[in-house]
């Protein structure tokens, strides 16, 4: 009885060793859901820890993508944040795409009309910020209409300032961090960009990075 | 017969076991109240101090050492006492707040006993029999209880006596008027009692009065006079007087239940200024707070901060945090966040701190892997977001079973969920299967109707001009824009509310050449097409 008290404390024991030497993050690259944008992300996958953008219009796929990616991200018990800065999230669809609401933080900063003004887009990126250097979360969303909209517009240097600090707190936090705008809009330095767009034959993707044109792919045939 | 019944009752009971009680005494406890708000409050004693004393009808209840070294005595006028200490300051007692400071503490010690009576207005009984417990790497249980009573007193500011025996009434007397720390062995309490006094017994006044014009002065003399004797001439009061002095009391506890949520405030010393003077004061309060709530298994979901102005005026604010939480210091990060973002009309005279709203706390017990500065980022970074953008703008949504697509979600306070709280991963994976992904766009049609919702809604409609030719819709307008119609799905209607503001509309999903599949509607009232979504 003894000899078995003490096989079941080492197996125990080397249950706490095997486990502990578990990654805290048990990937670097979060997979998106979809095989086309995957075979376009260096490593397979959205990175954490660096900002990755998905551009594209307001029926484009970007969303989906991201909901999807913020699903793996998240796991069985993890948190994640969207900040929903055009208050346009709807969230019976995210249910509906296998993303736990309960563990979803939804930030979304009221503009005067109920929607986000200039002043509410800084909020926003504040928000967004705080939310990426935090750690607590396991994936972080921006949804914040900077460029394409006018009664968003900031000035140039603040808009860059606050762009490299929302960089850096991905980097702190180490959390897959997603910024979602406008085919036209304000590119966040440094961070890897997925251009989506419709055509006639479906949705198409594409990844630039800097000024490079780095692969073309089809995300699916209608 | 009242003799034969004494007679009959009159033999100690040497095999009768008795519950092991834990008997607290907080001696002078108006003293150690205001001693403690004091220090709560403002840290720093003047060089001008004098000496302090409670009263209560113009007479001493208790005053300090130093009081006490220059010749003021309990229980004597204040005039006299005056006489003794010129420069005393008296502060009259105020029994409310003795008691309530008595169940602050009362609850704090049930995370240490299952449980605790309030026996008088400076005792607290601790139902010990759960002191096995206690016992870690051969240490004495009983003993591990009594210094995590006394820690806890500590913790709440107060200091005890305290005394566990077999019985509440040899607790009570030996924490009253025993040595500060004590500990009876199961049998022995009558040797433990006997030279204590016999007011320690807590007779009635009358019969203490007579015993002591016979001279029973100690619980010993009490102890060994014959029963019959006690019992003839005192009656049955007489011999239940006897039974105690044997330690024989087998009355249960009275266990004190809390009513309400618990509420700790501070009046300061002198007004408040700034946040960290403030803080400072919140901190006890808080520790205070949680270690009350910790007893009762609970954890707050939500607070309530009063600021009380000087002169007049008041300020509340009320925080809600992610998951219950009786940890004092995670709240002090959202209470930090809130105050920097009030503007105070005046400095603070008082503030109070209570739980509005509590739920169950699990026990923190973090899993291998999981990083213990994660939950306290969580409440710091929500703190931070709710002092600054207001708490409604942040938002856990919950579906509602509701056809009006608007009014398909609610909004809740966010509260992160533990393990096993969410719903299964086989149920999530279920439902992530079932969906129409990116790829499978072609065949949304075959959906089920709930499956096919748009990931974004906007907030108002955009008004849509529809454009055909031979009945067929071609393309639609959007402001200037014209874009065509590549495809649409049959409607999919929903209306309802006829009890309020009722409403009809035939819903499409349309693919729309350059700018993808969007969510249209006609409206039955005006047959005018809407935009409202987009499936991005």
């Amino acid at each position: 009885m003894a000899v078995d008290a003490r096989e079941i404390i080492e197996g125990l024991r080397e249950e706490i060793r095997r486990l502990e030497r578990r990654p805290a993050h048990p990937a670097f690259f979060i997979p998106s859901g979809c095989a086309e944008v995957d075979a376009l992300l260096p490593g397979g996958g959205f990175p954490r820890g660096a900002i990755t953008e998905l551009a594209g219009s307001a029926a484009s796929g970007k969303t989906e993508i991201a909901l999807g990616a913020l699903t793996a991200a998240m796991g069985d018990e993890g948190l994640a944040a969207y900040v929903d800065g055009r208050g346009e999230l709807y969230p019976p669809a995210v249910a509906a795409l296998g993303l736990d609401l309960d563990r979803l933080l939804v930030v979304r900063p009221k503009g005067p009309d109920g929607g986000a003004g200039g002043g509410e887009a800084a909020h926003a990126l504040w928000a967004s910020e705080l939310l990426l250097a935090s750690g607590a979360f396991e994936g972080v969303v921006v949804d914040v209409p900077i460029g394409s909209d006018p009664r968003c517009a900031m000035g140039g240097a603040r808009l860059d300032a606050m762009l490299r600090r929302l960089r850096a707190a991905a980097e702190k936090g180490g959390g897959l961090a997603l910024w979602l705008g406008a085919p036209e809009g304000t590119r966040v330095p440094g961070a890897v960009r997925l251009e989506l767009s419709e055509g006639r034959t479906g949705r198409r993707v594409r990844r630039t990075f800097a000024r490079e044109v780095a692969a073309f792919g089809v995300h699916h045939a209608a | 017969m009242q003799l034969e019944l004494g007679v009959g009752r009159a033999e100690a009971r040497p095999g009768a076991v008795f519950p092991r009680v834990l008997g607290l005494c907080l001696p002078d406890l108006s003293l150690q109240r205001v001693l403690r708000a004091r220090e709560a409050s403002g840290g720093d004693q003047p060089l001008d101090r004098r000496p302090l004393a409670t009263v209560r009808d113009g007479c001493v209840v208790a005053c300090e050492a130093e009081a006490r070294e220059r010749g003021v005595r309990g229980g004597e006028p204040l005039v006299q006492a005056r006489a003794a200490c010129a420069d005393l300051e008296a502060v009259p007692v105020d029994d409310a707040e003795d008691r309530a400071v008595l169940e602050g503490l009362a609850e704090a010690l049930l995370v240490i006993a299952p449980a605790v009576e309030i026996a008088g207005p400076e005792v607290l009984l601790l139902d010990g029999s759960g002191a096995h417990l206690f016992v870690r790497h051969g240490d004495d249980g009983e003993r591990m209880l009594i210094e995590r009573a006394v820690e806890i007193c500590a913790e709440q500011g107060l200091r005890c006596r305290a005394a566990l025996a077999s019985g509440r009434t040899p607790a009570r007397a030996l924490a009253r008027y025993g040595p500060a720390l004590a500990s009876v062995p199961p049998g022995a309490a009558a040797a433990a009692l006997s030279a204590l006094p016999v007011a320690a017994l807590e007779l009635a006044p009358d019969l203490e009065r007579r015993l002591g014009a016979l001279g029973v002065r100690s619980v010993g003399d009490l102890a060994r006079l014959p029963p019959a004797t006690l019992a003839h001439r005192f009656g049955p009061a007489g011999l239940a007087a006897w039974h105690l002095a044997q330690g024989d009391d087998p009355a249960p506890l009275s266990p004190y239940l809390p009513q309400r949520l618990p509420q700790e405030s501070l009046d300061l010393e002198g007004p408040a200024e700034s946040v960290e003077q403030l803080l400072f004061g919140l901190r006890r309060l808080a520790d205070r707070l949680g270690a009350r709530l910790a007893g009762r298994g609970l954890g707050a979901t939500r607070l309530r901060l009063a600021l009380r102005l000087d002169p007049s005026g008041e300020e509340r604010v009320e925080i809600a945090f992610a998951s219950p939480t009786s940890t004092g210091s995670r709240w002090l990060f959202a209470l930090r966040e809130r105050i920097g973002t009030l503007e105070l009309k005046a400095p603070v005279a008082a503030v109070a701190l209570g739980v509005v709203e509590a739920a169950p706390a699990p026990a923190e017990q973090l899993g291998l892997g999981e990083r213990p500065q994660r939950l306290a980022a969580l409440e710091a970074v929500l703190a931070r977001l709710a002092a600054r953008l207001g708490s409604e703008a942040l938002f856990a949504a919950e579906p509602v079973d509701r056809h009006r697509p608007e009014a398909a979600y609610a909004t809740g306070a966010f509260a992160a969920k533990r393990r096993g709280e969410t719903r299964s991963g086989r149920e999530r994976k279920t439902r992530s299967a079932a969906r129409g992904g990116p790829s499978s766009v072609a065949g949304w049609a075959a959906l089920p109707a709930d499956l096919v919702r748009p990931t974004r809604l906007l907030a108002r409609p955009r008004p849509l001009v529809a454009l055909g030719e031979g009945g067929r819709l071609t393309a639609l307008r959007l402001g200037e824009r014209t874009v065509r119609v590549l495809a649409l799905s049959p409607a999919e209607r929903l209306c309802g509310e006829w009890w309020g503001e009722p409403f009809d509309r035939d819903y499409h999903r349309a693919r729309l050449e350059g700018l993808g599949d969007c969510w249209i509607f006609r409206d039955a009232a005006d047959g005018r097409l809407w935009l409202h979504g987009f499936f991005d």
